[in-house]
């Protein structure tokens, strides 16, 4: 570097000390820069003095007055993207739920996950820190050979399957009943303890069968957890599902009750974006997901290529962070009482 | 003989806005007929008792520091004067768009984010409504965040941290101050297009300068009156009036304090820290 270059730098670092020091902790200010090569000296000085950059642009940089703490840190750890995966091996299902988050029935487009690519979409997961499999649909095992893809998967890591329980007869019992027990998990869906609720939604006669399904992998010796989905129709039916998951000796590890978000068939609901949820990486056939309730909505697809997943993941809790620390930047300059 | 000593203000440094605010106010004073300075404190409790003590003329309080003053005065406190944004103050029940969720008795069952046990408008006054409805301690799962307690909520740091809990699914609803709603929707902020307003308060009283009756009128009516003259159409002015969040200074409405008076007596809120 010549004198003309020194000067420069002189003149960006005494344009820092002018903007960023004065500024508040927690602030955020814009600073010029000449170009990607000023991007070395910002770097230097930002980490020098205790600052962190949010965002560079072409002749700008957008820093941070103190230091951030990482956002995903403050998740628990189950919670940090990355730390589940989801799968939707297939999005065809023998039902059609009218609130259904990916739409699916027996006509959707079916865009299966086959097998070589999920035991590559897994080996990628172990190698990047995946901790744990759910697998999801439409419904999993109308994939006739979905054992293949469950014993790849509770290989490697313990995994849960989202079903409907309805269809396990014939062939599909035969191979259920061969499954691994352990880090096997059969998440089953049932929406209500009577057949009112659940059939409103998914059909006549789906409780029954259902329920009978719920027997079935209970009587083969298979860890269950039972999942409801309600609408804003099921206000009632929660005292009633954990009456009947306590009935069952499900704990809490066994019961999931969550809200209709609105997506996919879903035209009410919990309204969802990239910024208002926590990411749970979602691998489909068509790419990565932002989360799996949302996984048929252009808006939420991250990425059209999962390989490699760890990228897939990094980008996830890229975005995540970026989203959190300029909320707590605006946070942070709001005019009080 | 007239007592020409500039007045002391005091204000909580709630903020690093709070310096070029005050710096402003004091130096539109400068040329005034009442002179003043200011003090900043940490925390509102130390406001008051400083107040009480002398130390200072004038108080620049919170709802709950000025029930405070006006209880341990005997009734005898003064609100000098408000923003106009003070006149208007309400708390909104935020939950994310699309719950169903509509008004306070929908809330029952459901988990209830509150901000910090000083502030009035994301803890003491919702606590209150709730109440007012019908609905029982143990109706609803309340998720508390003492995130800045004795800024009485100023910050906004608690109502961010509940809204948060919303967005995460740790909670429903979360109760925060309008000021607070107003300037994340204001701001754009992304995550807030997928929350609403199930419930919104009445209006009722926010900050206000407060006095002790040892102030004379002598003193207090020039540096009022002169408060009272900024004016939104000059820059000078404008640019201290709209960093402390109004567009007009103006009387106090002591009525709109009622509800929190009430709040703060069942919820047996000390008038001291």
């Amino acid at each position: 570097m010549g004198w003309a270059g020194e000067t420069m730098a002189f003149d960006l670092t005494l344009r820092l000390i002018e903007t960023v020091l004065p500024a508040a902790a927690g602030t955020s200010v814009v600073v010029t820069v000449d170009g990607a090569d000023d991007l070395p000296v910002v770097k230097r000085w930002v980490e020098a003095t205790g600052n962190t950059i949010l965002l560079v642009h072409p002749d700008s940089v957008e820093i941070f007055r103190g230091r951030i703490t990482d956002p995903i840190e403050a998740l628990a750890p189950d919670r940090r993207p990355g730390y589940r995966l989801w799968i939707y091996t297939n999005f065809h299902c023998n039902l059609a739920c009218d609130y259904c988050c990916v739409s699916s029935s027996p006509t959707a487009r079916r865009r299966i996950v086959d097998v070589e690519s999920f035991a590559q979409i897994v080996d990628e997961s172990v190698g990047a820190g995946v901790s744990e499999l759910y697998l999801t649909g439409g419904e999993p095992f109308l994939l006739v050979d979905l054992d293949e893809r469950l014993r790849i998967a509770t290989a490697a890591l313990p995994t849960t399957v989202l079903t409907n329980a309805m269809v396990w007869q014939g062939e599909r019992l035969r191979r259920l009943e061969a499954l691994p027990r352990e880090g096997l998990t059969l998440q089953i869906s049932l929406d209500s303890s009577t057949p009112e609720l659940h059939d409103r939604h998914r059909g006549a006669g789906s409780f029954e069968r259902a329920l009978a399904g719920v027997r079935t992998a209970i009587d083969l010796g298979f860890r269950i957890r039972l999942a409801a989905t309600l609408g804003s129709d099921a206000a009632s039916a929660e005292t009633e599902l954990v009456a009947l998951f306590d009935d069952l000796g499900l704990d809490e590890s066994q019961r999931v009750i969550r809200r209709v978000a609105q997506q996919g068939s879903a035209n009410a609901g919990l309204t969802v974006s990239r910024a208002s949820l926590v990411p749970e990486v979602c691998i489909t056939a068509d790419g990565v997901w932002w989360h799996p309730v949302a996984a048929a909505d252009p808006a939420m697809q991250v990425s059209d290529d999962w390989s490699p997943i760890g990228k897939a993941i990094e980008d996830v809790r890229q975005e995540y962070r970026n989203h959190r620390i300029a909320s707590d930047v605006l946070a942070s300059t709001f005019p009080c009482a | 003989m007239a007592d020409d000593r500039e007045l002391l203000i005091g204000a909580v440094a709630y903020s690093a806005n709070v310096v070029p605010i005050w710096e402003g106010i004091r130096d539109y004073f400068a040329d005034g007929p009442a002179p003043m300075d200011f003090v900043l404190f940490s925390n509102y409790e130390r406001q008051v008792e400083a107040l009480f003590d002398g130390h200072i003329d004038i108080a620049w309080n919170t709802n709950v520091a000025w029930v405070r003053t006006l209880r341990r005065s005997g009734g005898t406190a003064r609100a000098l004067a408000s923003r106009d944004t003070d006149l208007v103050f309400t708390t909104v029940m935020v939950g994310r768009a699309g719950s169903g969720l509509a008004g306070l008795e929908a809330l029952r069952g459901q988990r209830v984010a509150l901000g910090s046990r000083d502030s009035g408008q994301a803890r003491i006054l919702p606590l209150h409504y709730l109440r007012e409805a019908g609905i029982a301690e143990g109706d609803v799962e309340l998720v508390i965040f003492d995130s800045d307690v004795g800024k009485h909520g100023d910050t906004g740091r608690s109502d961010l941290d509940a809204l948060r809990a919303v967005i995460d699914g740790d909670a429903e609803v979360a109760a925060v101050g309008v000021n607070t709603w107003d300037s994340l929707r204001a701001g754009g902020d992304a995550a807030t297009a997928d929350l609403e307003v199930v419930w919104e308060s009445e209006h009722y009283s926010h900050c206000n300068f407060t006095a002790l009756e040892t102030l004379s009128s002598e003193r207090a009516g020039p540096w009022v009156d002169h408060l009272m003259a900024m004016s939104w159409d000059d820059p000078d002015h404008r640019r201290i009036l709209e960093l402390e969040g109004l567009q007009q200074w103006t009387p106090a409405r002591l009525e709109g304090y009622a509800s929190l008076e009430a709040a703060m007596t069942e919820q047996h809120i000390s008038d001291h820290w």
